[in-house]
C-alpha cells in the first residue's frame, strides 16, 4: 500500500488517483453538566447525554430523552419508565424461560432501582445498538410490585427526582452489568427476578446475553471503551454549566486515538476497581473514576464534615480552606502502574449557589473506599476500556487518564 | 474480592447448614447468635465459627461469592456485621432494629439518590457502606456493644 502510493505519488505528480476515503462513523456527542431535568432542578455535578431510544425494529415509535446521567461506574441504560411514555415509547419486559418477565433490582449504596428488562434500539451520535437489553425504571409501578428483598438496602429511587435524571448511561469497564455471577448461582443472587403476572417476583439467574448491557460493547464499530472529555472549569468557586464531549472507542479513530506518551493506565480488578492509598496512609482502598459521584468521595476523620449550608451532611467542609491531600492509585492488571494525583478540597460553603459544577468538592463521610467522582473530570480525557476489548496496546478493564 | 482469615487463625468450630434450612427470622445487629444461623440461611450459606478472646465471628459464606461476617461478643449479642460481594445483602435482616435508623440518616442527606460510598455514625449505630454491582463492601456496628479492648480497625 505505501510503495503504490510513493509509486503514484511519483509518477502521477498531483495525487488524482486517491482511493474514495472511508467516512469514519460519527462518534462523538456532546456531554452536559448542567442543574438538571426541569423536573429535577438542582443537581450538581451531573454530566448528561441526550439517548435516542426506540422500540426494537420500529422507526416511529422512538424519542430522544435527554438528562441521561453519564456513569462509568455502573454499567447499562436505565431509563424512566413515566419519561418513556411521554415520549410514546412502550417497551415491553422480556421473558425468561416459564414465560415471567424478567426484572431487575441494582443496589446503589443508599437505595435501589427496580423495573423491567426490556430490549430497545438505542442510539448514541452516530453509533446504534440494536435490541439492546436496557432496564426500564419502573416509577409508576406498571410492572410487578417492587420484592421486599429488592427494598432491603435503603429508598427506591426509580424516579426523576429520585434520581435526578431521566436516566443512566452506564459506560463502565465491563459488558455486562453482573456478569458471571448472576449466570449460574445454585441460589440465584437478589439482582435478576423472573415475575409472574400475578406479580409474584424470585431470584433468577441470567445468562450474559440477558443481562442489562453496556451500549458501547455492543456497537458494530468503537466498541472498546469510551473517553470522557470536559474542560476545566472557568471558575473555582463553581461553573453555571459545562459542556465537553463524550467520545465512543478507544484507538478505533483518530478522534479517539491513545497519545504517545504520558497517559496512565490502570488495568481493574475483576469487579472493575483499582487501588488508593490515600495522603500516605498503608491502607488500601478499593477504587474507581466515577462520574455518576458528584464528588471526591473518601474517609477522612480529621476532615470537618459540613455541618451547615446546602452541603450539609455528606460533604467536607474543611477548616482552612483550600486543604491540599493526595492520593496514589496503582493498578490491579496489566502492566502495573502507580501514579500520585494531588488535589484540593475547597469549602462548598463559599460556592455560588446557582452553579452546578463545582471542582474541589469532596464528599464524606464515607466507607472504605475511593471515589474519583466528577471533579477529577474536569480538565482530563478519562478512558474506560471495556472487559478483553483490546485498543492498542491496552486491553480492558482500565480506566486511564 | 474476599477477604480470606489471617494465616495462624485457627477455625476452632466449623457448623456446616444446609441450603434448604429455613431458620426463624430473627435480626441480625443486636441479636443474639441464633440469628445468625437464620441469616445463613437465607444467604443459602456455610457458616464457620472462629473463637476469638474477646468476641466469635460467625462468618457466612456463598457460592455466589457472597460473604457476612457477624461478631458475637461474650453476652451473646451480635456487636457488629460486615459483608463483601457481587450484590448488596439484605440490610435490612443484617441491620435489624436498627434498620430505621440507617435508612432514616440517609434519608437526611442533602442529595440523596446515587451514591457509591456513604458512611452514617451516631453514638448508638455506624453504618460503612460502599461498592458497585459485582463488588460490594461494608459493615455496621453498634459503638456501645464493642468488647472492651476491641479496636473496629483492628475487626477480621
Amino acid at each position: 500500500m505505501l510503495t503504490a502510493t510513493l509509486l503514484s505519488a511519483c509518477i502521477g505528480g498531483k495525487g488524482t488517483t486517491a482511493a474514495t476515503p472511508v467516512v469514519p462513523t460519527l462518534n462523538t456527542m456532546t456531554l452536559t453538566v448542567d442543574s438538571g431535568p426541569a423536573a429535577a432542578t438542582g443537581q450538581i455535578n451531573h454530566a448528561y447525554v441526550t439517548v435516542k431510544v426506540c422500540a426494537p425494529g420500529s422507526q416511529t415509535q422512538c424519542t430522544n430523552v435527554d438528562h441521561v446521567l453519564l456513569d462509568t461506574g455502573s454499567v447499562g441504560l436505565r431509563l424512566v419508565r413515566s419519561v418513556l411514555t411521554t415520549g410514546g415509547v412502550t417497551l415491553n419486559a422480556q421473558t425468561d424461560s416459564q414465560g415471567r418477565a424478567i426484572e431487575e433490582c441494582v443496589s446503589f449504596v443508599g437505595g435501589q432501582t427496580w423495573g423491567p428488562v426490556a430490549l430497545a434500539d438505542v442510539t448514541l451520535a452516530g453509533e446504534s445498538a440494536a435490541k439492546l437489553p436496557i432496564q426500564v425504571m419502573d416509577d409508576t409501578g406498571a410492572g410487578a410490585p417492587t420484592p421486599a428483598t429488592c427494598g432491603a438496602n435503603g429508598t427506591l429511587v426509580n424516579s426523576v427526582s429520585g434520581f435526578g435524571a431521566n436516566g443512566l448511561l452506564g459506560v463502565g469497564v465491563f459488558a455486562e452489568d453482573c456478569g458471571s455471577a448472576c449466570v449460574s448461582a445454585a441460589a440465584p443472587l437478589p439482582v435478576y427476578y423472573g415475575c409472574t403476572t400475578a406479580g409474584v417476583c424470585t431470584a433468577a439467574n441470567a445468562a450474559l446475553a440477558a443481562q442489562v448491557a453496556n451500549p458501547v460493547a455492543m456497537f458494530a464499530v468503537d466498541n472498546t471503551g469510551i473517553i470522557v472529555n470536559l474542560p476545566n472549569l472557568q471558575n473555582a468557586n463553581g461553573d453555571a454549566s459545562v459542556q465537553g464531549e463524550l467520545i465512543f472507542g478507544i484507538a478505533t479513530q483518530t478522534d479517539n486515538a491513545l497519545p504517545a506518551t504520558g497517559l496512565t493506565v490502570l488495568g481493574t480488578d475483576a469487579n472493575g476497581d483499582f487501588t488508593v492509598n490515600y495522603n500516605g496512609s498503608a491502607t488500601i482502598l478499593a477504587a474507581l473514576i466515577d462520574s455518576g459521584t458528584d464528588a471526591y468521595t473518601f474517609d477522612d476523620p480529621t476532615i470537618a464534615v459540613c455541618a451547615s449550608g446546602a452541603f450539609i451532611g455528606g460533604y467536607y467542609c474543611p477548616t482552612v480552606a483550600p486543604q491540599s491531600v493526595s492520593a496514589v492509585n496503582t493498578g490491579r492488571s496489566g502492566t502495573i502502574v502507580s501514579n500520585t494525583v494531588n488535589f484540593a478540597i475547597a469549602d462548598p460553603n463559599t460556592f455560588v449557589a446557582t452553579a452546578s459544577a463545582f471542582i474541589n468538592l469532596a464528599g464524606g463521610p464515607a466507607s472504605k473506599n475511593f471515589v474519583w467522582g466528577m471533579p477529577f473530570f474536569y480538565g482530563r480525557k478519562i478512558y474506560v476500556g471495556i472487559d478483553q476489548r483490546v485498543a492498542d496496546i491496552y486491553t480492558g478493564p482500565y480506566f486511564a487518564y | 474480592m474476599i477477604h480470606r482469615f489471617a494465616k495462624g487463625r485457627p477455625l476452632l468450630a466449623i457448623v456446616a447448614i444446609s441450603a434448604s434450612w429455613a431458620g426463624p427470622a430473627c435480626a441480625a445487629l443486636g441479636g443474639d447468635a441464633a440469628s445468625v444461623v437464620a441469616d445463613g440461611a437465607e444467604l443459602h450459606g456455610v457458616v464457620n465459627s472462629t473463637s476469638l478472646p474477646q468476641y466469635d465471628i460467625e462468618e457466612i459464606t456463598a457460592d455466589t461469592g457472597m460473604r457476612v461476617r457477624e461478631y458475637v461478643g461474650r453476652d451473646g449479642v451480635v456487636f457488629a456485621v460486615s459483608w463483601t460481594g457481587p450484590a448488596m445483602p439484605n440490610l435490612q435482616r443484617l441491620l435489624g432494629t436498627h434498620y430505621v435508623e440507617y435508612t432514616t440518616a440517609l434519608a437526611a442527606l442533602s442529595r440523596p439518590g446515587l451514591h457509591r460510598s456513604v458512611r452514617i455514625a451516631s453514638s448508638e449505630l455506624v453504618v460503612e457502606s460502599g461498592g458497585h454491582l459485582r463488588a460490594y463492601a461494608g459493615r455496621a456496628y453498634l459503638p456501645k456493644l464493642i468488647p472492651a479492648g476491641v479496636a473496629m480497625a483492628d475487626l477480621p
